[in-house]
């Protein structure tokens, strides 16, 4: 498995930015943060302790349709749980998270949406990050795919995705907890556990038992843990930005 | 000093890189937040620490706090007692509208906040003028002005030194995190040890450029430097922008101590100044 490759301050004017890119299934998302800032109109009455947190999605040779909308509400539903919008500074201010899916081609109207999905929650945890937005936890996600004989794939490709009979993203918190739980398609409760344990051994690395212990067992080898990749990526971006502290201790 | 430790959010700190515990209780800087776990053993709940933002562990065993410092590019945001330098963007009757960062709302300094003002006696500081100033209050909530002051009410001193508008000179950007960074380098308790976070570039310059006069540097925490040298005479402009172009580049380029002192050496010497 190919590993995604992500940096971080991607871009100047914006507060917190990244640019992630999924080879297996070829997207290529930029995404930028603007937080806290001040809400063009008054959308705080609702919540008046809480940060707003709006989600834009932006595809890369189309306008915005329902699709987009979809994702959105996805999104914004999961990064509500992770920011802190109580800290000092963010309540009735809004967090702007914007994506825009530069490469690999958009989804067509009518195709499903998850495939997209992952690299839009990684590429908006990593740009919250960047802008420094207190958040309680990070998260990992993965796209999982079931083949009509029953396989499963990971992060199918956009053929593969459309001739699957379900598709599943499951996001997990640094901490361990489900997070996310989107599904399309015909599946039982066994064929979900299943899935649920291999999305765990992805995300988390975590020893899995029954019948997937094969499938764990190859990919902890190899140590292709996504929150290590979000780690990893995080920890590249400080050494370079406080190369004259680590390197003088 | 042990080495860095870089958190991610919701990364417990690790109780052996607290200073140790003294009488006086330990102060939590930006991106931490205390947690209290209740176990299941005890009755008395658990505390810990976790990290909220992405950063590199900071503690200060002298003052008794710890602290995460984040990636250095972000945008500032008013913090009381915050030394600035802002522009003066239009005057009205009893305030200066100024801009302490680009796209935001306009900061307040009052007419009379300056040493020795009085009615009669105030700076008539005109648009586009630069003040050195410090966060006097932030506000409340969305939509909150945010005042400054170039004066300590308590004694109606220009307290810290150098507040008050800044006449002549250049202005040049840099990171927040370098402007606070450089800060720390000039405050008071640092001046003992010769390289704070790393920074020799000014002591260079200084040492440099003694012979032209000098210069002179306000630090602002928005990410502005403002340099004078109008004792430099004929070379003033030259020494105003190698001055420049030596602090950004080594925020730039996060050089270390050693690059750094080579960089001015090139600059002085591009510039023909040494």
């Amino acid at each position: 498995m190919v590993e995604p490759t992500a940096s971080l301050s991607t871009l100047n004017r914006a507060d917190g930015s990244a640019s992630y890119k999924c080879p297996a299934t070829g997207y290529d998302v930029l995404g930028s943060v603007n937080a806290p800032i001040e809400l063009p109109a008054r959308r705080d009455a609702l919540k008046p302790e809480d940060a707003t947190i709006e989600v834009f999605v932006k595809p890369g040779n189309t306008t915005a349709g329902v699709g987009e909308r979809y994702v959105e509400g996805i999104l914004r539903s999961v990064l509500t749980e992770v920011v802190l919008g109580r800290e000092r500074g963010y309540p009735r201010r809004g967090v702007v998270i914007t994506l825009a899916i530069v490469g690999g081609g958009s989804v067509e109207r009518g195709d499903s949406y998850l495939t997209v999905l992952p690299a839009l929650l990684h590429t908006s945890l990593l740009a919250l990050l960047s802008a420094s937005v207190p958040l309680a936890m990070t998260f990992s996600s993965a796209l999982l795919g079931v083949t009509k004989s029953g396989d499963i794939v990971r992060d199918p490709s956009a053929a593969d995705a459309k001739a699957a009979s379900s598709l599943h993203v499951l996001a997990f918190s640094s901490k361990g907890h489900l997070l996310l739980n989107e599904s399309e398609g015909c599946f039982d409760f066994d064929t979900w556990e299943l899935i649920r344990e291999r999305a765990v051994s992805i995300c988390r690395g975590a020893a899995v038992s029954g019948t997937g212990e094969d499938v764990a067992m190859g990919e902890r080898s190899n140590d292709a843990r996504l929150d290590g990749f979000v780690r990893e990526t995080v920890e590249d971006r400080l050494h370079v930005d406080y190369a004259w502290k680590i390197e003088s201790n | 000093m042990s080495t860095p430790l870089i958190l991610l959010p919701g990364d417990e700190v690790p109780s052996d890189y607290l200073p140790p515990t003294k009488s006086n209780p330990l102060k939590l800087g930006p991106g931490l937040r205390l947690l209290s776990q209740p176990t299941a053993s005890s009755k008395s709940s658990n505390h810990v620490l976790t990290a909220t933002q992405a950063g590199l562990l900071a503690t200060d065993a002298k003052r008794n706090t710890v602290s995460l410092q984040s990636f250095s590019n972000r945008r500032y945001i008013p913090t009381t007692n915050d030394l600035v330098i802002a522009q003066i963007h239009h005057s009205s009757v009893d305030y200066f509208h100024c801009m302490v960062t680009p796209h935001t709302a306009h900061a307040m300094l009052g007419q009379l906040s300056f040493e020795g003002a009085t009615k009669k006696t105030r700076p008539m500081l005109k648009q586009g003028d630069l003040v050195y100033a410090r966060v006097l209050s932030v506000g409340v909530g969305a939509g909150a002005e945010v005042e400054l002051t170039c004066v300590n009410p308590a004694t109606g001193k220009a307290e810290p030194g150098g507040l008050g508008p800044l006449v002549g000179g250049m202005v040049f950007d840099v990171s927040t995190g370098m402007a606070a960074r450089l800060l720390r380098a000039s405050s008071p308790s640092a001046e003992k040890s010769d390289t704070v976070d790393g920074l020799v570039v000014l002591a260079e310059l200084g040492k440099k450029l003694e012979s032209l006069g000098g210069f002179e540097i306000a630090v602002g925490r928005n990410g502005k430097i403002w340099v004078d040298c109008s004792n430099a005479g004929e070379s003033a402009v030259k020494v105003t922008v190698a001055i420049g172009q030596c602090l950004q580049s080594t925020d730039e380029r996060n050089l270390d101590a050693a690059d750094q002192k080579k960089l001015v050496t090139k600059i002085l010497r591009g510039m023909k100044l040494a």
